[in-house]
């Protein structure tokens, strides 16, 4: 009777140690295939569905063109990167409501359209479309 | 008595024995930890130098790549894909990783032209308004 009692406990206690091992290799498995990529972006909105109805909008848009040469024209006007902030907000005073519309030629450096939708959000503007001119 | 001595070296083998039962729940915790955390992200595998920008966002968590390179071509997955393949590849993706937010790496001297064809792609699958271009703080 009393050597069963002292059996019971024995038999009772699970060796943990090859559970342990295996679950080692797991936490090692997935210590070395986590891979923590860190990303920082800056939103950029899609080009707007063509609808007939958008012409009377764009009559008080502010136009920021780029072309092929990386030129930067705001409503006509050469100006360059460091410009574009200072000229937005001018044409916006003059006209609160307008939207802005970032042209770029498909040749135009992707840098430079981040760049001036930066300083949209510098200048928070709102309602800023980016589009693609014709060839 | 040769019951009673084995009773006894019974007992002091159990004493000897570490407890492994809290290393185990440490061990465990880890695992869930790194189990959860976990992202299998495909990456597109080219190196892009990317545009200094003052306004930025971290994305969290991260789910879709497609990255331009300075030749202007798309990557996804180690892959150069074509710009009507992206679509496909995009909702490919989404089956793997529904929730993640999907960046786009475009290099600083790649074609606008591609980049924006790419963003009207982009929100006309995935439903963006704004399509996260990965840039770096100036």
């Amino acid at each position: 009777m009393r050597g069963r009692q002292h059996k019971q406990p024995e038999e009772a206690s699970v060796d943990l140690t090859p559970m342990l091992d295996v679950v080692f290799i797991l936490l090692i498995f997935f210590i070395v295939t986590s891979t923590f990529i860190q990303e920082q972006a800056l939103g950029l909105e899609p080009p707007p569905p063509p609808s007939p109805d958008n012409p009377d909008q764009k009559q008080d848009a502010i136009l920021v063109y780029v072309g092929a040469d990386n030129l930067i024209t705001v409503n006509g006007r050469f100006t360059d990167i460091t410009g574009v902030r200072a000229n937005m907000e001018r044409l916006r005073a003059e006209n609160p409501e307008s939207a802005l519309i970032i042209q770029a030629h498909p040749q135009a450096r992707t840098g430079t359209i981040v760049k001036i939708r930066d300083e949209a959000y510098n200048a928070k503007m709102e309602r800023v479309n980016i589009v693609q001119s014709e060839q | 008595m040769a019951r009673r001595k084995r009773m006894l070296a019974s007992d002091s083998t159990g004493e000897d024995d570490v407890n492994l039962t809290p290393m185990l729940d440490v061990v465990f915790i880890l695992l869930i930890f790194f189990i959860v955390t976990a992202q299998f992200i495909k990456e597109p595998g080219v190196d892009i130098s990317r545009t200094q920008t003052d306004n930025l966002e971290k994305q969290n968590p991260l789910g879709i790549l497609i990255a331009i390179d300075d030749n202007s071509d798309i990557y996804i997955d180690k892959e150069k894909v074509t710009l009507q393949e992206v679509g496909f590849r995009i909702r490919e993706l989404r089956e793997d990783n529904p929730k993640g937010r999907l960046v786009l790496q475009a290099d600083q001297d790649s074609e606008a032209g591609v980049l924006i064809s790419l963003l009207e792609t982009i929100n006309k699958e995935d439903g963006l308004t704004q399509v996260p271009v990965s840039v770096e703080q100036e």
